[in-house]
């Protein structure tokens, strides 16, 4: 069905958020360009840990964005557009110390409280649903009904779906403005000038030069680990591993000397093929570019404390990613303020393949004057004073 | 003096000092080092350590054959049998 | 200890060259090495007691005089140093396969002299156990001084061919047969200009097809190894001739050959800010031994003269050097004009150590949806495994540049990326390397 307000729009960025935007606009019968500087999934979705999470969450707006996020992947995998890329699995979070088994103990009432499935494991319990766990382990709470997928080819599947050829190279220069700065007419490419009844900005990085943003938009640095396949080790992992240092870890850094600090915030994700994902760092600043074996040797020494086997697999690649952190913590999610037809969609840091396709979804509904399950309001750009796009 | 050997499936393979476990292997008629995990051949290729097709569990760390001399008492394990 | 002023990774001829230069210069030089000898794979040591392979004269005095020079000039090398890359922060990554340790390094310049790798064009069967490169069985037979048992076929294109036949002939099993792609007999213009200009190479290689001769080895020129089939405990290799005919020839071995690419998978281009990185020999450009002793050369001249503000020019050698590479592969072009990658059956496997194949890559090129090099290597998983692309990256990009003639070739480089590890590293040596734990508290 067509949409009644919207004919065809814009979508500049074809990273979670612009592919899932894409896709929920095609399926209105709205008529979709899809525009990237680069091309697919080629800067954070690309980088990410995969994690279709709710573990880490406290309760609050971004706890029930993700739990909406959770449920969209397993309709989406339902209904057979997803099935063989989201993989349903737990999360486990393991304390080794006593000063952390505090701090989780009080996480997993607040999960619980929220209505999500989170327990705490008895220490046989969890030797056997966990055959891969370090025996010294203080503390593990399981959190069901999550998973894991990954951003490119959750990109590729929307995409394809969608039906679009997507312009790669196609960076947008600038937004051109009606005469009475309402509207975005047309978007403007270094090839050529496109007209659009609706633009939507969901170019991470690249929307705090075209949006005015970059006082709010800050990038955060993330550096990933695969590792060669191991297929029993990988068995005996029903779910992924995070440390319970993670939930200490969790937002900026203040490091010493000045220095922007990270933080690690151990994950190791076994993956389909046997393989398995292990992050990550959070870095303020920072370029993508390469890694860096101080935070590689660490990642890893924590890894193995905890799957004492991966010590016998070997390491395939490493790979880092930057994502936009909002200054306030919480994604931009909404209609641009003081135009009508001008959405941004981006700021997710580390929650973006979690977030992205409900964030698109909600996008796409708004765009086309329906309500949407996801709650856009604490995500409101116009939070910000000075967000303008320049005419 | 008995020639050196290291173990490879239960057989002892004799090799000179010097060699490599791909280039002993070989002489003792091996060309098939195991399976990886997607069942593919491990076999000697590149000998030069860059396809990463010769590797097998070697006292167990997981090593290329080719880049990896031989030592009296090694045991080399097919991937498959690795248990990774 | 004084601060490493020239780092270079491989003692293979350019990695060799490069160390007496900077040496000469008075800099403080390292050299890692993965394997336990000098002189890369083309001057592979013998083990004790093993015959020497048999190797033209004029090789043999530029491998003699390099050697020497090399052992006299007392260079620190690290051997079995496995390098891993260049992190971030500058520091050379290599795993000490002696101790089964990490190792991370500093040096103010970083000669990488990683030598090539051989092209190896897919076949239907190629994935085998049995079937090599042609050069792993002749750096294998260096080694050993032992020919490659049973019976051997070598098949591909390019002189290396002919010269591991004579040397498996001398060493007392010759190959059934020889199959090559090109017909130098019948590249006049070529063959001309190699005899007038680089007269050496010419009469190496009528050394090397004397030695054939005299074994009765068929060189058979203009036919093509069409696939690759079991047979019981060995193989049969499925060859077309040069009059179209099929014929099928069993072979225990089978050694394949399409020619050398530089080995400079997955290093990133230089960083201003880090230390500077100069690429040696083949691994810059590939053209053979005399060439990266040349350019080694240079490149240890050029780090030197830069540790103290100068820089240094390209030798003049490489520009006949490079003519010389150019008219061998004139003399070998492939008689058949065909692209090599585009009969290929759908189930020939591409990527051998993600086992994906022909058909899925064109799967992935048919839609209306114009994927990147990047895209493909995410969707397809091709050069996504641990050979990180080395043997497939380049035949892929191929591949997909002929699949999609109206957009822009994909290189081999949008494949496979620049990171480290450049080789996979067993993760117990990197955790229990106690990097992370010196330079910041955990937080």
């Amino acid at each position: 069905m067509q949409s009644r307000h919207l004919r065809n729009a814009v979508v500049i960025g074809a990273g979670i958020c612009g592919a899932a935007t894409a896709y929920f606009l095609s399926r209105r019968g709205v008529n979709v360009r899809l525009l990237d500087a680069r091309a697919p999934a080629a800067e954070a979705t690309g980088a990410a840990d995969g994690a279709v999470s709710v573990a880490s969450k406290r309760p609050g707006p971004m706890m029930n964005a993700a739990l909406l996020g959770i449920r969209l992947y397993r309709e989406l995998a339902e209904a057979g557009l997803l099935a063989d890329l989201f993989k349903t699995r737990s999360t486990f979070i393991v304390a080794r110390h006593d000063d952390e088994c505090a701090v989780l103990e009080a996480h997993a009432a607040a999960l619980s409280g929220a209505g999500v499935g989170a327990e705490i494991l008895s220490q046989a319990t969890a030797r056997g649903r966990f055959p891969a766990l370090a025996p010294a382990t203080r503390m593990v709470v399981e959190v069901r009904g999550e998973g894991h997928a990954i951003g490119y080819r959750i990109v590729h599947r929307l995409i394809a779906a969608s039906g679009l050829a997507v312009d790669r190279h196609e960076p947008v220069t600038r937004l051109i403005l009606c005469e009475r700065g309402q509207r975005i007419r047309a978007v403007e490419t270094a090839k050529s000038r496109i007209e659009a009844d609706a633009v939507i900005v969901a170019a991470g990085g690249g929307s705090g030069a075209l949006l005015g943003l970059a006082h709010v938009l800050s990038p955060r640095k993330g550096q990933l680990l695969v590792t060669e396949r191991a297929p029993s080790l990988n068995a005996g992992m029903p779910g992924a591993i995070m440390s319970g240092r993670y939930l200490m870890s969790k937002g900026s850094q203040t490091g010493p000397n000045g220095k922007p600090a990270r933080g690690i915030g151990l994950v190791v994700d076994p993956l389909t093929t046997g393989q398995f994902l292990i992050g990550g760092t959070r870095e303020d600043g920072g370029e993508a570019g390469s890694n860096d074996i101080d935070a590689v040797a660490r990642i890893l020494a924590d890894a193995v404390a905890l799957v004492p086997g991966l010590a016998n697999i070997r390491l395939l690649r490493g790979f880092a990613g930057v994502r936009m952190a909002v200054a306030d913590g919480l994604p931009l999610i909404g209609r641009l303020p003081g135009l009508t037809n001008g959405y941004v969609v981006t700021g997710f840091e580390g929650d973006g393949i979690c977030l992205g396709p409900v964030a698109g979804q909600a996008i796409a509904a708004l765009a086309c004057g329906e309500n949407s399950a996801l709650d856009l309001t604490p995500f409101d750009p116009g939070r910000f004073d000075g967000l303008k796009v320049a005419a | 003096m008995t020639a050196p050997i290291f173990r490879f499936k239960g057989r002892a393979i004799p090799f000179r000092p010097g060699e490599s476990v791909a280039a002993a292997l070989d002489a003792a008629g091996v060309t098939l080092l195991g399976h990886d995990a997607l069942g593919q051949a491990n076999r000697y290729f590149c000998g030069i350590g860059a396809c990463q097709n010769c590797v097998a569990l070697i006292d167990g760390v997981v090593r290329e054959t080719c880049l990896t001399l031989a030592a009296q008492g090694m045991v080399v394990v097919p991937m498959e049998d690795a248990g990774g | 200890m004084a601060e490493i002023d020239v780092l270079i990774v491989g003692a293979g001829p350019a990695g060799m060259a490069a160390a007496i230069e900077a040496g000469k210069a008075g800099l403080r030089v390292v050299v890692l090495e993965q394997h336990q000898t000098p002189g890369g794979a083309i001057f592979r040591q013998a083990i004790a007691d093993a015959p020497a392979v048999r190797i033209p004269p004029r090789v043999a005095a530029i491998r003699h005089e390099l050697s020497a020079a090399f052992a006299a000039s007392r260079i620190e090398t690290r051997y079995g140093h496995v390098f891993l890359g260049i992190d971030s922060d500058g520091f050379v990554l290599a795993e000490d396969r002696n101790t089964g340790a990490f190792v991370t390094l500093k040096a103010k310049s970083i000669v990488l002299a990683l030598g090539a790798v051989e092209k190896i064009l897919p076949r239907p069967g190629w994935e085998r156990a049995g079937v090599s490169t042609a050069g792993g069985l002749q750096v294998m037979m260096k080694e050993t001084g032992r020919a490659p048992a049973g019976r051997v076929l070598l098949a591909g294109n390019g002189p290396l061919l002919v010269a591991v036949a004579a040397q498996m002939a001398a060493l007392g099993n010759p190959p059934v047969a020889v199959i090559e792609a090109g017909d130098p007999f019948r590249r006049f213009a070529a063959g001309v200009a190699l005899a007038a200009f680089h007269q050496h190479l010419a009469v190496e290689a009528f050394g090397y097809l004397r030695e054939l001769r005299r074994h009765r080895v068929e060189w058979q020129r203009g036919a093509t190894l069409q696939r690759i089939e079991r047979d019981g405990e060995g193989l049969i290799a499925c060859v077309r001739n040069s009059a179209g005919e099929i014929k099928f020839i069993r072979a225990d071995r089978i050694g394949l050959h399409d020619g050398i690419r530089s080995n400079e998978f997955g290093l990133a281009p230089a960083n201003a800010r880090g230390p500077l990185v100069v690429h040696a020999g083949d691994c810059r450009e590939a053209l053979g031994a005399e060439a990266a002793i040349a350019d080694g050369r240079a490149a240890g001249m050029r780090v030197a003269a830069a540790l103290r503000g100068f820089t240094h020019a390209e030798p003049r050698e490489l520009t006949r050097l490079r003519q010389a590479e150019a008219i061998l592969s004139r003399l070998f072009a492939p008689v058949e004009t065909a692209h090599p990658l585009a009969a290929l059956p759908d189930d020939t496997v591409l990527c051998r150590c993600e086992n994906r194949n022909v058909g899925e890559l064109k799967a992935l090129c048919g839609g209306a949806d114009g994927l990147t090099g990047r895209e493909v290597k995410h969707h397809g998983r091709f050069a996504m495994g641990s050979c990180q692309g080395r043997f497939c990256a380049d035949n892929t990009a191929a591949l997909m540049a002929h699949l999609r003639p109206d957009l822009p070739a994909p290189q081999a480089r949008d494949l496979t990326g620049t990171r480290w590890p450049i080789r996979p590293v067993p993760i117990a040596a990197l955790a229990a390397s106690g990097v992370g734990q010196a330079k910041e508290q955990e937080i």
